[in-house]
């Protein structure tokens, strides 16, 4: 009877229902949007550590973040490799270079050099060509979203970078840095467009072998170079989330349009959910005088509140897989992870009860002899 | 043989009309009978709905006793008096009352699971019964906004009905029907006052009722001041 009460005055009540069901929209789209932006940008921030395929990174001393990082000498491979439990060490060039565009003008980037013929930590989704054109020694990717900052080169181009000469073999698919735009090649174009000496890299990229302890490697390399850092992938890509999140603001940010988004989220909720009430006073009065409990009105407005959330909840979705659908390979970067969604839901389900208190609180202090006025 | 349906004993009730505490209805001791029809009469602000909203257990007096079935029930809370309610009274009130987003199928059997519960097919069955007794079979899954006034009050009556309570409470039942559809309302109440175990409370304010009575109480300033049975004084006739 509660469930059936609740669902015929919510279908009664169409603009108000409508209302309260925007509000739910409002508080998935607008927070799961922003926390798809937010996702995005983690994925942007820790791209190279993610998909780099090491199981640890060998950076300068107090590295906190893979962007921000000194120089290593190259000899520490040879260090490393000889190490029974370690599967192959690689070294790897990240810098800074600047794309000479068709009109003049530059274009910043980062140049991340791969050792061949391993090509460790390299491009993983190619809008055309694939790895092995960084085999060649001019040959560099640039990503698909990119080109137009950088006038539009097509494969096969010649380019500039950093003064240097270079050849447009592939094109990248959605591989974005935080910094900009990424630039693969191999290490010994990236050494020359860094005018980095043959002795040095930015860091080394370590693979344990199979059902050795990461964690027991990272203590021995440690002592083995003890003038740099062994960092695990996982923790390296958690440090440089976080230190972009603490340190340009960003986290605040997001956490204040996501706290907006909910807000505006509930006052719709609480607003059209107490109409609601408001308009039914004469109907909820007839139900108590006619013999329902307290509790028993309660129980029809909680429902009203779970029928809003589900309905707001599976729109709401629907409108944040379209959002996400619609820029996946773009600039915008929006991605979700497969947790938040059902958290998101039930954090949106208690908003709605939260905003429907108000809502219970009246329809429940309707005293049932006003029936008689 | 007729029987008590209701005790009130001392009974009154107080509001406060923001300045003072006024005695709305003073002590009034009363008892409401089965198979027959009690009207109570009196002009606006007498206190007459105040009488019933009490006998129906609605509001609580603010002094005096009230026996269903020998029991007292004035103290009993909130939640007993409600089962009370569901269970021994049905309230025909003054513009039927029916909630507009249940059809007149639904707003018949939610009285019978108030607090919870699902229609029942043998209910369901006697909801239609009682409608097609008062010729509404065939509006059983309209809404009550597509009835007429006079049609959504006998809906309301089936719903008091459908719990065969002991005692039907009527609120000005008639204040807003026609004079054909007050004539059909009052004549089928007549007829459910005189049902065993059942009797039927009316309060009005409107003398063309009065000779519908078998029980004619007066009340005035919140003072009962008439009490008669079956025979009514000259000046309450048309």
């Amino acid at each position: 009877m509660h469930s059936l009460t609740a669902r015929r005055i919510l279908l009664h009540d169409r603009s108000t229902t409508a209302g309260s069901i925007l509000g739910v929209v409002a508080i998935i789209f607008l927070v799961g949007q922003q926390l798809s932006v937010l996702f995005g940008l983690f994925n942007y921030m820790s791209v190279l550590v993610d998909h780099s395929g090491a199981d640890i990174w060998i950076c300068s001393k107090n590295t906190d973040n893979i962007n921000a990082i000194g120089t290593l000498p190259t000899r520490y491979v040879d260090r490393i490799i000889g190490l029974p439990e370690v599967e192959w060490a690689e070294p790897l060039i990240s810098t800074g270079g600047s794309v000479k565009r068709p009109d003049g003008k530059y274009q910043p980037v980062q140049v991340v050099g791969l050792p061949r013929p391993r090509l460790t930590g390299g491009p993983w989704k190619f809008y055309q060509g694939s790895l092995n054109i960084l085999l060649d020694y001019d040959g560099v990717t640039l990503d698909r979203l990119d080109l137009p900052n950088l006038g539009n080169p097509r494969q096969y181009d010649i380019m500039e970078i950093g003064g240097k000469r270079v050849r447009v073999n592939g094109i990248t698919q959605s591989i974005r840095g935080f910094q900009g735009t990424l630039v693969f090649t191999n290490l010994q174009k990236a050494r020359e467009i860094a005018n980095l000496s043959r002795s040095r890299c930015s860091n080394i990229l370590v693979k344990v072998k199979p059902s050795i302890s990461i964690q027991s490697v990272v203590t021995l390399l440690k002592a083995v170079l003890p003038q740099a850092e062994a960092i695990p992938t996982a923790e390296l890509s958690v440090n440089t989330r976080r230190y972009y999140m603490i340190n340009t603001g960003i986290g605040g940010s997001f956490g204040f349009s996501t706290i907006i988004g909910a807000l505006v989220g509930i006052v719709i909720i609480t607003l059209t959910m107490y109409t609601n009430v408001l308009n039914r006073q004469k109907d909820f009065a007839v139900l108590r005088a006619l013999g329902a409990r307290k509790k028993d009105i309660l129980i029809i407005v909680l429902y009203q509140s779970l029928y809003i959330a589900i309905t707001g909840i599976l729109l709401g979705f629907l409108l944040l897989a379209l959002f996400l659908s619609g820029t996946r390979d773009t600039r915008l970067p929006s991605y979700m992870v497969i947790w938040v969604p059902p958290l998101h839901a039930l954090f949106t389900i208690l908003l709605c009860f939260g905003g429907s208190m108000l809502a219970m609180r009246k329809a429940t202090s309707i005293d049932p002899a006003s029936a008689f006025r | 043989m007729a029987k008590s349906a209701i005790k009130l004993q001392g009974i009154a009730r107080d509001f406060f009309d923001g300045k003072t505490l006024r005695r709305v209805l003073k002590e009034t001791d009363i008892e409401i009978f089965t198979e027959e029809m009690t009207i109570i009469a009196g002009s606006s602000g007498s206190g007459k709905t105040t009488l019933l909203t009490m006998m129906g257990l609605v509001l609580k007096p603010s002094a005096g006793k009230i026996f269903i079935d020998g029991q007292e029930v004035t103290d009993c809370s909130e939640d007993e008096l409600a089962t009370v309610r569901m269970k021994k009274f049905g309230f025909v009130f003054q513009q039927a009352a029916l909630i507009p987003a249940l059809s007149v199928l639904e707003n018949i059997l939610i009285s019978s699971i108030i607090q919870g519960g699902s229609f029942a097919p043998s209910l369901r069955d006697r909801a239609l019964q009682m409608l097609d007794e008062f010729g509404l079979r065939n509006y059983s899954q309209a809404q009550p906004q597509q009835l007429s006034a006079g049609q959504q009050q006998r809906v309301a009556v089936v719903r008091a009905l459908i719990n065969n309570p002991v005692l039907l409470l009527c609120d000005e039942p008639t204040s807003a029907l026609d004079a054909e559809s007050s004539t059909i309302v009052l004549d089928t109440l007549k007829r459910l006052s005189h049902d065993r175990d059942r009797g039927v409370v009316l309060v009005t304010h409107d003398p063309r009722v009065f000779p519908y009575a078998d029980r004619l109480i007066k009340i005035e300033d919140g003072t009962v001041i008439s009490d008669t049975r079956s025979h009514f004084e000259e000046g309450d006739r048309e």
